[in-house]
C-alpha cells in the first residue's frame, strides 16, 4: 500500500495531525490532571465512586443513551421511511417539518417544548383548564428528556439514511415482489439489511449525543433525572478539579468506543449485496393495507405537529415582550419588533455573524474534504496501524471540548517544533484548528459508513478499465459519497456557527465569534430580555442555517428528482 | 509515477499546506501579542447591559483605543490563567476578589499602583501586595416581593429559610457552581463555620448548612429569570446581587425587600489589575488610571446602578443604590481562605450536596 504517493502522504498528513493536535496536547494535560506529583493519582476515581450523585448522573447518562439508541432509530427510520420510501401524500411537506431539527437544537429546542408542555406550557395550560387536578408537572424527568432528545436528533437519520435509502437497489425489491414477498418481508429482509452500515454508525452518534446531553436535562430533566454533563462542565471550569472532569468524559468516552468497536466488528462481518451497481432509482412504495395506510398516515401528520410547534413558537417568540413569554400570556399588544430592534441596534452586530460563518465554512470544508482521504485510506487498508490510527482519530470524543481547547491553548503557547516553530496562542488559526479537531470524529464515522456502501466490484471495474487511483477516487467513488460528504459538510457548519465552548478560550479579540456575542447579549444582571434575545438569534441563525441546507439539499434534492423523472419516464 | 497520482498527491499536499499556512498566516494578526502599540485588549466580565460599549465611547472620547473581550467571570479567569505564558489581554476588570486572588496566585497579573489609590480603600482590594485594585462593591442579598411577601413574614435571618420546614421549595438556590454568584453564596454559607480540623477547613455544621440549603431549596430553572418565579407564585425568595434588583422592579412591578441577617450579607468588590506580560504595559496603566478615576466611576455608577468603591465617586452614585448597600451590614468572610478551598468546596458540593 505505501507504493502509492497518495496513500503515502495521507498517512504521513494523518500521522502528523494525530501526533500534533489530537495526542500532543491532549496527552499533557492528561499526564498533568492524573500525575499531580509524577505519581498516578486515585484521587478522582475515588471521589466519584463515593459520590451517590455522581454515580446516579452517569447512570442516567447511560440510560438515557441506551434508550435513545432505541427510540431514536424507531422514529428514525419511520420518519426515512414515511419521507422517502412509502408513498405518503404531501410528504414534501411532512419532510421539512422533520427537518426542523436541522436548523436549531440546544437550550433553545429545550425551552421550546418547554414553552409548550412543561409546567406553564400552553398545552398544561390548556388542559388545565379542563381538569384542573392534572399533575401540572407530568412533562419532567426521564420520560420528558426522552421525548425531547428523541424528537431533536433524528437529524443524522434524515439525512444520512435518507441517502442510503436512494441508493438501495430497486431491482432487487421488484424481484422480491414478484416471488410474492409481501411490504413488511421487503422492507425487514431486503431494505433494513442494506441500509445496516449507516444504521450503525448513526447509533453510534445518538449514543453519543445521549451520554452528552447537557440542555434537555437541565430544563426538562427535574431534580430526579440529572445528567453527567452539568458536573463536566462545572469541573472542567475549576482547575482543581479538573481531573474529575476529565475521568467522567473519559468514561463516557471509552463507552462509546467500546459501541465504536462491536459495531465495527458487525459491520465488518455483514456483507451488503443490495446496494445499486445499475441505477434504477428507488420508487416510492404504495401501502396495500388501507388500514395500515391511514395509520401510518395519522402517526406521520402527527409527528409532523409535533416537530413543527416549536419552531413555529419560536419564530412567534422572538416578536414578543419576555414577560409576556415568562408569564405564558400572549396577546395582540405583546406583539413587538422591541427584540429585533435590540439586537440589531448593537454596533457592528453583523460582524460575529461573519466571522462564525468564515470559521465554520473553512473548518467543515477542510474537515470533510481530509476526512474524504483518510476513511478511504482506512476502508480500503485494514491493518493493525491503519486501525489504530481510525481509533486515535476519535480522541475528541472522549474529551470535552472545553478541555481540548484548554489543552491547544496552553500547549500552543510557546514556539513547538511540531508546528515549525510558531506559537499558536493568540493568533485566529487556533480557534480553526480545534474546530477541525472536534469535528474529525463525526465526519470520519459518517464518511467510512458511506465509503462502505459503496460496492468493491465499481472500483475494480475502474481499475480494469485502465483508470489510476486518483481517477477512480475523483471519477467513481467521489461522486457516490458526495451527497454524504455535503450533508455532513452542511451539519458541521450548522453546529459550529453558534459554538461557545472552543470559542471561550481560543477566539481572538479582534474577530469575535457568534456563540461568545449571543452569550454577551443574553448575560447581565439588568438583561431581563435575555430569553427573547436568544429567540432572536435563534431565528436568525435558522436563517442562515437553512440556507446553508438549501445550498446542499435544495439543488441537489432537485437534481435526484430530476434523475427519478427522467427515470420514470423512461 | 503518472500523471494522475502526481495530481492527487498535489491535492493532498495542498490539504497539509492549508494547515500549515492558516498557522502562518496568523502571524501576520497577531495584533493581540508582541507589539506594544495597537489596540489595548480590555479582558472583562463586566461588559453586559451596554457597559462594554458606553466604556469603548467614553475610552475613544478620552484618546484611548480599546478593545473589549467580555466573557463569564469563570471562563474569563480560565482563559486568562491559560494563557499566561503568551498573554492576548492587556487589562483584566470586573472579576471579583476571588478571581482576583487566583490570578494573583498564578502570576498572570501584575502589580501597578493607580492614580486614584489614595481614593480608595485599599484593603477592598489587595492590601498586601497592590496587585490589583477595587473598583465597584456590590451586595449578594436574599431578594423577596413585598406585594406577596410582607416585611413582617420575612424571615430575618436566611438560615430560617431551611431550618425547618416552614419554606421548603419556596426558595430558588442555583445549582451552577461553576458561576461566579452561587460561588459567593457558597462562600458566604460556609464563612461562619471555618475550623482548622473541618473537612476542607470547614466544620460539620457548616456541612450540615450547605447540604440543608440545597436540599430544601428549588433548583434555579434555566432560562427563567428569578423574579418571573417570583411573580407566578412558584417561589417567594432567591438570590441575587444587588445591582439587578431596581431594573427589576421596574420591568416586573415588583418592590423588592431583602434579608438583612445581623450578621450581615457576602459582599464582593470588582477589581482591576494589569495583565502580567502585557506588551503594552504603558497603555494598560494609563486606561486603568483613566477608569478608575472617581471622573468616570462616577459616571459609571450614576449609569448602571453601581456602588463605586472610589470615596470620591460615591456622590454621583443613585440614592436609591446608595441607601440600600448602605443599610446591609457586610458579612466576615476570609477571602484567603476562601479562595485557597472554593474549588474543592463546589467539588464537594456538587459531588455530594446537590439535588
Amino acid at each position: 500500500m505505501l507504493r502509492s504517493p497518495l496513500v503515502l502522504i495521507v498517512a504521513l498528513v494523518t500521522v502528523w495531525f494525530i501526533a500534533t493536535f489530537l495526542i500532543f496536547p491532549n496527552a499533557t494535560l492528561l499526564i498533568g490532571t492524573f500525575f499531580p506529583d509524577g505519581q498516578l493519582s486515585f484521587r478522582a476515581f475515588e471521589k466519584l465512586v463515593s459520590s451517590e450523585r455522581a454515580m446516579n448522573s452517569l447512570w442516567h447518562s447511560f440510560l438515557l443513551a441506551g434508550t435513545l439508541a432505541v427510540t431514536v432509530n424507531v422514529v428514525g427510520i419511520f420518519i426515512v421511511l414515511v419521507t422517502d420510501y412509502f408513498a405518503i401524500r404531501g410528504a414534501r411537506i411532512l419532510w421539512l417539518g422533520y427537518a426542523t431539527t436541522l436548523i436549531y437544537g440546544g437550550i433553545v429546542l429545550a425551552a421550546g417544548y418547554n414553552f409548550i408542555y412543561g409546567r406553564y406550557g400552553f398545552v398544561t395550560n390548556a388542559v388545565g383548564n379542563w381538569f384542573p387536578d392534572i399533575d401540572r408537572d407530568w412533562f419532567s424527568g426521564y420520560f420528558a428528556v426522552v421525548v425531547v432528545m428523541t424528537l431533536a436528533t433524528t437529524t443524522n437519520h434524515m439525512l444520512f439514511l435518507g441517502s442510503s435509502l436512494a441508493k438501495i437497489d430497486y431491482q432487487t425489491i421488484e424481484a422480491a415482489r414478484n416471488m410474492g414477498a409481501g411490504t413488511l418481508r421487503i422492507l425487514w429482509r431486503i431494505v433494513l439489511p442494506a441500509l445496516r452500515p449507516m444504521i450503525f454508525a448513526v447509533t453510534v452518534l445518538t449514543f453519543l449525543t445521549g451520554l452528552g446531553a447537557l440542555t434537555a436535562p437541565i430544563v426538562l430533566g427535574g431534580t430526579d433525572f440529572q445528567t453527567v454533563a452539568p458536573m463536566i462542565l462545572t469541573f472542567s471550569k475549576s482547575s482543581s478539579s479538573q481531573d474529575l472532569a476529565a475521568l467522567l468524559a473519559i468514561i463516557l468516552g471509552l463507552a462509546t468506543i467500546v459501541l465504536l468497536a462491536m459495531m465495527n466488528r458487525a459491520e465488518k462481518s455483514g456483507v451488503y449485496f443490495s446496494v445499486a451497481k445499475v441505477a434504477t432509482p428507488l420508487q416510492k412504495q404504495k401501502i396495500p393495507n388501507r388500514v395500515t395506510n391511514g395509520v401510518v398516515h395519522v402517526l406521520a401528520y402527527a409527528l409532523f405537529v409535533v416537530y413543527a410547534t416549536p419552531v413555529l413558537l419560536i419564530v412567534l417568540f422572538s416578536f414578543l415582550d419576555s414577560t409576556a413569554i415568562l408569564r405564558g400570556m400572549i396577546t395582540w399588544d405583546a406583539l413587538t419588533l422591541d427584540n429585533y430592534a435590540t439586537v440589531f441596534g448593537t454596533p457592528s452586530v453583523l460582524r460575529p455573524f461573519i466571522v462564525s460563518v468564515v470559521y465554520s465554512a473553512l473548518a467543515s470544508a477542510i474537515v470533510v474534504l481530509g476526512m474524504l482521504f483518510v476513511a478511504r485510506v482506512l476502508q480500503k487498508y485494514r491493518n493493525p496501524v491503519t486501525g489504530l490510527l481510525e481509533y486515535l482519530l476519535h480522541i475528541p470524543w472522549i474529551l470535552p471540548t472545553i478541555l481540548i481547547a484548554l489543552a491547544l491553548v496552553m500547549t500552543f503557547d510557546r514556539p513547538q517544533a511540531l508546528v515549525g516553530g510558531q506559537v499558536l496562542t493568540g493568533t485566529t488559526s487556533l480557534l480553526l484548528l480545534a474546530y477541525i479537531i472536534v469535528k474529525i470524529p463525526f465526519t470520519l464515522r459518517l464518511l467510512k459508513a458511506a465509503f462502505a456502501s459503496v460496492p468493491e466490484s465499481l472500483e475494480d471495474a475502474a481499475r480494469i478499465l485502465g483508470a489510476g487511483s486518483m481517477f477512480t477516487l475523483r471519477k467513481v467513488l467521489f461522486p457516490l459519497v458526495i451527497p454524504t460528504a455535503a450533508a455532513i459538510t452542511a451539519l458541521n457548519f450548522n453546529s459550529l456557527l453558534d459554538d461557545y465552548d472552543a470559542a471561550v478560550f481560543l477566539y481572538h479579540p479582534l474577530y469575535q465569534p457568534l456563540g461568545i456575542a449571543i452569550k454577551a447579549s443574553t448575560e447581565g444582571e439588568n438583561n431581563l430580555d435575555s430569553m427573547s434575545i436568544t429567540f432572536v438569534y435563534t431565528v436568525l441563525l435558522m436563517i442562515i442555517m437553512g440556507l446553508a441546507m438549501y445550498l446542499v439539499y435544495g439543488r441537489s434534492g432537485a437534481a435526484t428528482r430530476r434523475a427519478r423523472r427522467r427515470a420514470s419516464r423512461n | 509515477m503518472n500523471k494522475r497520482t502526481i495530481t492527487a498527491s498535489s491535492f493532498a499536499l495542498a490539504l497539509l499546506s492549508t494547515v500549515v499556512l492558516t498557522s502562518c498566516s496568523a502571524e501576520t494578526d497577531t495584533a493581540a501579542s508582541g507589539d506594544a502599540t495597537g489596540t489595548l485588549i480590555v479582558y472583562t466580565n463586566s461588559n453586559s447591559d451596554g457597559r462594554g460599549e458606553w466604556i469603548t465611547e467614553q475610552a475613544s472620547a478620552a484618546g484611548l483605543d480599546i478593545e473589549i473581550v467580555g466573557l463569564g467571570g469563570a471562563d474569563l479567569a480560565n482563559r486568562i490563567v491559560a494563557e499566561k505564558n503568551n498573554p492576548v489581554g492587556d487589562v483584566v476588570f470586573g472579576l471579583n476578589n476571588m478571581f482576583f486572588e487566583t490570578l494573583k496566585a498564578e502570576e498572570a497579573v501584575s502589580a501597578y499602583t493607580p492614580a486614584w489609590s489614595g481614593e480608595v480603600d485599599s484593603t477592598a482590594g489587595d492590601a498586601e501586595d497592590g496587585v490589583f485594585w477595587p473598583l465597584v462593591e456590590q451586595a449578594i442579598v436574599m431578594a423577596y416581593d413585598t406585594n406577596t411577601v410582607s416585611a413582617a413574614d420575612a424571615p430575618t435571618e436566611i438560615a430560617d429559610l431551611w431550618d425547618g420546614d416552614q419554606y421548603t421549595g419556596n426558595y430558588e438556590v442555583n445549582t451552577a457552581l461553576g458561576q461566579a454568584t452561587p460561588q459567593l453564596v457558597l462562600a458566604g454559607l460556609l464563612a461562619p463555620y471555618a475550623d482548622e480540623d473541618g473537612d476542607l477547613g470547614i466544620s460539620d455544621d457548616g456541612w450540615d448548612q450547605v447540604q440543608a440549603y440545597f436540599g430544601h431549596g428549588s433548583p434555579a430553572v434555566e432560562g427563567t429569570d428569578l423574579y418571573a418565579r417570583l411573580i407566578r407564585g412558584e417561589v417567594d425568595f432567591g438570590v441575587i446581587p444587588s445591582s439587578g434588583i431596581t431594573s427589576r422592579d421596574t420591568e416586573y412591578g415588583t418592590v423588592t425587600g431583602v434579608i438583612s441577617p445581623e450578621d450581615g450579607v457576602p459582599y464582593v468588590t470588582e477589581q482591576i489589575a494589569v495583565i502580567n506580560g502585557t506588551p503594552r504595559q504603558e497603555q494598560a496603566e494609563e486606561f486603568i488610571d483613566w477608569f478608575g478615576s472617581s471622573d468616570v466611576q462616577g459616571q459609571f455608577a450614576a449609569k448602571f446602578a453601581a456602588y463605586p468603591v472610589n470615596t470620591e465617586a460615591r456622590a454621583q452614585a443613585l440614592p436609591a443604590v446608595v441607601e440600600l448597600i448602605e443599610s446591609l451590614p457586610k458579612q466576615d468572610i476570609d477571602w484567603a481562605l476562601t479562595r485557597e478551598h472554593i474549588g474543592e468546596w463546589v467539588e464537594k458540593t456538587e459531588l455530594e450536596y446537590l439535588p
